[in-house]
């Protein structure tokens, strides 16, 4: 009576997807068909066509509703199917894959270890340069922060109060302003040991500015910071924890911070303290002489800008109220100018080049890890050229192929991936550990969701990477050729070049990333032979502070220097001991004093010279081993009373006294109380020393003896018989004998105070080093498989040439002249790249050029060398090749 | 026709057309003609109700639908039993073998 429905086989195929439109034409129709039926029976039954449907229309009920329900409920059931079968397929692809992959667990594990060494890397570098460079500061609004500096002739400086006072009363584009200046103070009593923190005096807005809370207590109040305000003091959550062991009852008690009682109000949480360096805070407390003293600059300035005002607009305010100031107080403010910065910049200021270039190289590295991937990807798809053309044949649209091939790649970029994560969290904590301490916020790095996103960000991007050219060339299929030839490359020639072009652009990044290597190695290899100038062996360093409040009198300074250096060098291994202000190398910290000669003409006030000054005792010059280059050092026979003398260093002598004999000349530095000058004689002068840096070039430098110029803060440098850094228990006690309440600080072998200076370049020399052996090894490995695989390739033909009587050594150097070919084409194109990619690095280079001709050369012989190698091994047994089997197809 | 037929208890529509269904694929007004025969009209379907209801089972998988042609030619929409329908069927049909079981006896008691 009816037909079998048909059923079509649609599901076992494509299962066409039905539009919205087509789900409600289905409904309408489906429920037309059954009206149509019921008035079709009706009209049997003796009905007439207009009765008969309406009569089927009322039996049907809510024909509306209906239809609606039914278009709902087939829309949705038709979205999930489309979902069910996406996944399915997906779960198809990627069961295929992982079998495709567990077949070949060679190929699978160079891969995934390639990428794991190689995103591994990546996410470590970039889990530095998040924490560093791209975190967020712990603070309200980081973003509005900004530093606030004076600059004349394009140098920075800091703030005068009175300048930076007005600065603040006529800017309209910032709502808070902070000024501090850092510095150090003894802390005594209570808690332990006599120790030197690092302090900040600050107005009482520099807290709120922050928008930080309190971890217990509170911050300054306004006024807090007046001249003769009281004394009070807020601490780092470390200090807090080290000497009082958390005690909730410390805010409110008074501790004894250089000599005086401060009670502490507050604690700052260790993760929103700023500078990170610092442990208490102080309010500023003018003293009311420099208050008014525009001359006087000392503070350091942080504002926060007004809602809607810009840095831009804040800059050119500050350029006007900087004139205004500049015209209104020529003498003190001439060519006055004021800079404004957002405040992470200026934090990550110097460590920001470095770190950038690390992570252009680790990013070279992986690059070059794709390209490998993509490589043996690519070969691996040449070989399975049967397997797609099969399933091509059989029905699989070229879209379905790159899907599934890209499927097997993101798989392989996921494995290494997921290891690469795992290695990055130990590589993180391990650069973590041995990153120089210099690098600000560097204990804030590690990986965290952000670099676990950008983990992922370039597992993906990795995937597509190295799936993408493979894939492509897959897809398109030569079907005849492919199983006509079986599982010979019908596409061979096309494939071939992809693989060249592919291995040239890695050997290019290798050689670009070893140019860079090569240079910072040798910038750090300069750095380590550069003639210091003094000796660091045996010599061991602290600091002292001695309390104002004590030590009022030049007198007392003296005696206790004086009875320091004969207690220091009456202990058996003891070989000379000094002290010294501002003298000691390679510890920071610049003293510039002006001058004038004695006999010269008259210099207007304001224009004299001026040089790095210091202070230092004749213990201190012989225990550093600076040598006198003529006349003499000062000795013990310069006291206080005697002809104050001066020793210059050799810059000082050729800047100051060009041509002349700087003996005998007299320095004049101001006046004496009397009013009259205030003479040195230069009796000697001393072969140059390193002053702030290794890198930096050596300025001209005054020494006065410390007897007839005695200051309170002291650097003491004993030179031992043996190690010196078992000296510091019997120095520590010889200085306590003298006075229990004076901490030594900063103790520190020379040697380590060099390495320490030369930590950061050696930091970026072994991480750039160690990422450019990694290039190399990939590029060697891209080099090998290439040229392997095309003497598999090429084995009938070297089986006809060696049966038509080449000889071994020929086919040998017919295959490493093609690796040959490659590896100088991409060492080629490298140097070129290397010239424009090593500009960056320019400021991170000592003493060498950034297109140093001797480093490029060696890098790309380096390279050629290498590939030599790596083609010399597939070459040789291409030469070992026995013709028969080979034209038998069978080698 | 008379409105004589049996209010029908919620979710009997479901087991009605999957019971329907076992005779094999059918399109919708076919099903409510079998049900209304088998029933001798006692069982009156509302055809909006069984359309829902058809749609509702499409959408459970328990029943699915291809297009076809119907004995005059016209396109047509078959529905038919998938494998998940006809376990469903079973559940139901115990289920309601023992609800009617255990309603008769009480009624019986009671007639008695």
């Amino acid at each position: 009576m009816r037909t079998p429905p048909r059923i079509p086989g649609r599901r076992l195929f494509r299962f066409p997807w039905r539009t919205a439109a087509q789900v409600a034409t289905d409904v309408d129709e489906e429920l037309q068909f059954h009206l149509d039926k019921v008035a079709q029976e009706l009209a049997e039954e003796g009905w007439l066509p207009e009765a008969a449907r309406a009569e089927a229309l009322r039996r049907f009920g809510d024909l509306e509703g209906t239809r609606k329900y039914c278009r709902e409920l087939d829309r949705s059931k038709e979205t999930r199917m489309k979902w069910t079968h996406t996944l399915e397929a997906l779960g198809q692809d990627i069961r295929f894959a992982v079998r495709q992959l567990w077949k070949s667990p060679g190929f699978t594990l160079v891969v995934v270890l390639t990428l794991a060494l190689a995103m591994g890397a990546t996410t470590s570098i970039f889990s530095v340069v998040h924490g560093i460079l791209l975190r967020p500061l712990p603070f309200n609004e980081p973003d509005r922060l900004v530093r606030v500096f004076p600059q004349s002739n394009g140098e920075e400086g800091t703030f005068s109060y009175p300048n930076f006072r007005d600065w603040r009363a006529q800017s309209r584009t910032v709502t808070q302003a902070a000024s501090a200046h850092a510095g150090s103070i003894n802390l005594t009593g209570e808690g332990g040991e006599p120790e030197r923190l690092i302090g900040m005096w600050v107005n009482a807005e520099f807290f709120s500015i922050l928008g930080v809370r309190p971890l217990a207590g509170r911050w300054f109040a306004a006024g807090e910071d007046r001249p003769g305000g009281p004394a009070v003091v807020v601490i780092s959550e470390e200090l807090w924890e080290r000497r009082y062991g958390r005690d909730p009852g410390l805010v409110g008690r008074a501790i004894s911070l250089g000599g005086r009682p401060y009670t502490v109000i507050g604690v700052v949480d260790r993760e929103e303290k700023f500078p990170e360096y610092a442990e208490v805070w102080i309010p500023l407390g003018f003293t009311n002489e420099n208050l008014e003293e525009r001359a006087s600059v000392y503070l350091a300035a942080l504002a926060r800008l007004a809602p809607g005002a810009t840095l831009e607009e804040a800059r050119s305010e500050a350029k006007v109220i900087a004139d205004r100031l500049a015209r209104q107080y020529p003498g003190a403010n001439k060519g006055l100018g004021i800079g404004l910065e957002p405040l992470q910049d200026s934090l990550v200021g110097e460590v920001r080049t470095e770190l950038l270039v690390l992570l252009g190289a680790v990013l070279f590295v992986l690059l070059i890890a794709c390209v490998n991937v993509a490589n043996l990807l690519l070969v691996r798809s040449t070989a399975r050229e049967g397997e797609v053309a099969v399933r091509s044949a059989l029905g699989a649209g070229p879209g379905r192929i790159v899907r599934q091939l890209l499927t097997e790649s993101l798989i392989l970029a996921l494995a290494g991936g997921a290891a690469g994560i795992g290695l990055a969290v130990w590589a993180t904590k391990a650069l973590v550990a041995v990153a120089p301490s210099q690098i600000p916020r560097i204990e804030e790095v590690g990986v965290d969701a952000p670099v676990l996103l950008f983990a992922l960000a370039i597992t993906l991007a990795t995937g597509l990477l190295s799936g993408l050219a493979p894939a492509v060339q897959a897809a398109r299929p030569n079907l005849v050729g492919a199983l006509k030839e079986g599982a010979r490359g019908s596409r061979s020639r096309a494939a071939t070049r992809a693989r060249n072009v592919l291995v040239v652009g890695e050997i290019a990044l290798a050689v670009m990333l070893l140019a860079g290597a090569g240079l910072l190695l040798r910038s750090f290899a300069r750095l380590q032979n550069v003639d210091l100038g003094f000796q660091t062996e045996n010599v061991l360093k602290f600091h002292i502070t001695l309390p104002e409040t004590r030590y009022d009198e030049d007198a007392k300074l003296r005696a206790f220097v004086d009875g320091l250096t004969e207690r220091l060098e009456a202990l058996p291994e003891v070989e000379t001991a000094g002290a010294a202000y501002y003298s000691l190398p390679l510890v920071g910290g610049v003293n510039v004093w002006s001058f004038t000669i004695d006999g010269r003409p008259p210099v207007p006030e304001g224009q004299e010279d001026v040089m790095r000054a210091g202070v230092a005792t004749p213990g201190f010059l012989r225990a550093l081993g600076i040598s006198i280059a003529r006349g003499r050092a000062f000795d013990e026979r310069d006291r206080e009373g005697s002809t104050q003398v001066a020793v210059l260093n050799e810059a000082a002598a050729s800047r100051f006294f060009p041509g002349e004999d700087p003996l005998g000349k007299r320095l004049v530095l101001g006046t004496n109380d009397d009013g009259s000058p205030n003479q040195f004689e230069i009796v000697g002068i001393f072969r140059d020393i390193k002053q702030n840096t290794l890198q930096e070039e050596i300025e001209p430098q005054m020494l006065l003896p410390y007897a007839q110029a005695p200051l309170a803060s002291l650097a003491v440098v004993v030179r031992t018989r043996s190690d010196p850094a078992a000296m510091t228990a019997a120095a520590a006690a010889q200085v306590r004998e003298i006075d229990p309440d004076l901490p030594i600080y900063a103790v520190r072998t020379m040697e380590e105070v060099v390495a320490m200076s030369a930590a950061q370049p050696k930091f970026s020399m072994l991480l750039l080093g160690g990422f450019a052996a990694i290039a190399l090894v990939l590029a060697a490995v891209g080099i090998y498989g290439v040229i392997a695989y095309a003497v598999r390739q090429r084995a009938q033909e070297i089986g006809i040439r060696m049966a038509l009587g080449a000889t071994r050594t020929r086919v040998l150097r017919m295959v490493v002249r093609q690796g040959l070919t490659l590896a100088v084409l991409g060492a080629l194109l490298g140097l070129v790249g290397a010239l424009f990619a090593t500009r960056g690095m320019r400021s991170l280079l000592y003493e060498v050029s950034a297109a140093d001709p001797a480093i490029y050369v060696l890098v790309a012989l380096v390279l050629v060398l290498v590939a030599a190698v790596a083609s010399y091994l597939p070459a040789r047994r291409a030469s070992r090749t026995e013709p028969q089997l080979a034209l038998r197809g069978e080698a | 026709m008379p409105k004589t037929s049996l209010e029908l208890l919620h979710g009997t529509v479901a087991v009605l057309i999957l019971k329907t269904l076992t005779w094999g694929p059918m399109h919708g007004y076919d099903i409510s003609r079998s049900i209304r025969q088998r029933s001798d009209g006692a069982l009156g379907l509302e055809d909006a109700a069984l359309y829902q209801a058809l749609h509702r089972l499409e959408r459970k998988d328990w029943i699915e639908a291809e297009w076809g042609l119907s004995e005059n030619n016209r396109r047509a929409k078959f529905y038919r039993l998938t494998v998940e329908g006809k376990r469903q069927l079973q559940a139901e049909l115990s289920s309601w073998q023992a609800y009617v079981e255990a309603v008769s006896k009480v009624l019986e008691v009671e007639t008695a």
